[in-house]
């Protein structure tokens, strides 16, 4: 089993390395490439220039903390605002149609439909659907709250149903068996069952939805995104930079945040968790042994 | 008067092949019937079948049965929703016979708490599942199925993996059930449950379900010792 895996690992990387030098062809460029981005890097983006967090000089700040007027805050609540609406909506959006995707709690006819939904609007990146709102709706962050909107409830509702279809099937037997209705399996045997992985994916999707708002903010959608174009536009990469570096703090922030919350519904509790120490130890007693 | 509750038949049961063949039978209200046989022999595909998780290779079945929760089940791995409490599981069963949209809230709990005192549970009742011993687990599956009292219920090994005094328990429990006159299907392998429960034997052998009267059973054991 071991040994097979390890073939069939080693097999795909064998394959991934061919199809990439017939993709790559001249490899001479990478060299190239690495001395401009070397030199980008240290010209033009290092150090990066926190006057993003400074009070812009226009509109004048009227707060007493000036942190509060600046560009990298104002950027990126929106943003976060923009990544909370979208992720709730889009979950509860996801919630409705994968419920229906199932193939575990949908005649497969059925399923399959709403599978297809689902494909169709994940194929479209939330990028083109940001173009797609600002040429209806206009530039604004609610072109973006849209945009993520939809493209949260394709990507969601693909992991949403697959989570439903990875639960153990004898509750949801019994349940049939006992003659409850569809929407009462829905909310008190398959959610409880999946409440987990459904947080969990939910946690992530905003996460995923606050690092994209850079990208969907390049097309006029709104938040951080928006002024990180400006800054690209006007050539000042050691701002871009320090705004990078912000939303990976926020993306931290989050994640541990989520690792909170979920520690709330999982079964860690009742385990006792191995601490570096212990984990240090057995491989100690293992050793000793061995000798 | 006992009123027929289920007719089978010329049922054939199985997958890629009849596990049991040609199955004609009627069960009545109050009937209390042990499945017996060999493992793998079929006894889980047939309770599988009535329940409806399996489609029948040939043949019929019918249960005249209320479409509201009038039949009950506990299958072998209890089917409990893990990531929840003794309550909410309980209420499943509740909630399968008395549907939220009927409004009888009251109803509802009363039978839930009736049903895990009855089963020495109610210290339990806003434990987490997950928390729960082998033991607790199955008699919060049975207190599901009184919750739910169910015309006809369904059970593969409900009894097992307790001790002596909690299968007292439990069948003390389930007399409410058979005393209202509903029935039971149990798939059973320990011969002294059979004896304290059952009111009439389906033993399953070459194919074959033979139907049978506990008195016959016991006759026929005698003979084979």
């Amino acid at each position: 089993m071991r040994k097979g895996f390890i073939a069939a690992i080693g097999g795909l990387l064998f394959l991934a390395i061919l199809v990439l030098i017939d993709l790559a062809g001249d490899w001479g460029r990478l060299g190239e490439g690495f001395g401009n981005l070397s030199t980008f890097l240290h010209e033009s983006m290092w150090p990066p220039n926190w006057s993003v967090l400074e009070a812009r000089s226009y509109p004048v700040c009227d707060r007493e903390i000036e942190f509060f007027c600046s560009v990298g805050y104002i950027g990126m609540v929106e943003t976060i605002k923009i990544a909370f609406v979208a992720t709730i909506l889009g979950f509860i959006g996801a919630l409705s149609l994968s419920s229906f995707a199932a193939k575990n709690l949908m005649p497969m006819p059925i399923a399959l439909v709403f599978r297809i939904v689902l494909s169709a609007i994940r194929s479209l990146p939330s990028l083109i659907w940001a173009i797609l709102f600002v040429i209806v709706i206009g530039v604004g962050p609610l072109a973006g709250v849209l945009a993520m909107t939809f493209y949260t409830v394709g990507y969601l509702g693909k992991l949403q149903y697959e989570a439903f279809e990875g639960m153990p099937s004898d509750s949801l037997e019994v349940s049939r068996a006992m003659g409850l209705s569809h929407p009462t399996i829905f909310t008190s045997v398959v959610i409880p069952e999946t409440g987990n992985h459904l947080l969990s994916q939910l946690m992530f999707m905003f996460e995923y939805n606050v690092r994209h708002g850079t990208v969907i903010g390049l097309v006029g959608a709104g938040g951080i995104g928006f002024y990180i174009n400006t800054y690209l536009k006007l050539l000042q990469y050691d701002k871009v930079l320090a705004l990078l570096i912000l939303i990976f703090v926020v993306v931290i922030i989050i994640d541990l945040i989520s690792l909170m919350i979920r520690s709330f519904v999982t079964d860690e509790g009742d385990v006792r968790q191995p601490k570096w120490f212990s984990f240090l130890l057995k491989f100690k007693k293992g050793d000793e042994s061995e000798q | 008067m006992p009123e027929p509750l289920l007719t089978i038949s010329n049922l054939s049961i199985g997958f890629k092949e009849d596990l049991v063949r040609d199955i004609s039978l009627e069960v009545n209200s109050g009937e209390i019937i042990a499945v017996l046989g060999p493992s793998g022999i079929g006894k889980t595909t047939l309770v599988r079948t009535i329940a409806g998780l399996v489609r029948p290779r040939q043949g019929s079945f019918e249960l005249h049965l209320p479409s509201q929760g009038g039949l009950g089940y506990i299958p072998q791995r209890l089917g409990l929703v893990r990531h929840a409490s003794v309550y909410h599981n309980v209420n499943l069963g509740a909630r399968a016979s008395l549907p939220l949209l009927k409004g009888k809230r009251e109803e509802r709990n009363e039978r839930v708490i009736s049903a895990v005192s009855a089963l020495g549970l109610k210290e339990k009742i806003h434990e987490p599942i997950r928390r729960l011993s082998g033991g607790q687990l199955r008699r919060v599956a049975t207190a599901r199925a009184l919750a739910q009292r169910p015309k006809l219920l369904l059970a593969d090994e409900f009894l097992s993996e307790l001790d002596h005094s909690t299968v007292d328990v439990v069948i003390e429990a389930v007399q409410s059930l058979i005393d209202s006159g509903n029935s039971i299907i149990m798939v059973e392998h320990h011969e002294e449950n059979v004896e304290m429960i059952a009111t009439r034997i389906w033993l399953i052998e070459n194919e074959q379900l033979l139907d049978m009267s506990i008195e016959e059973w016991r006759k026929r054991q005698e003979e084979e010792e």
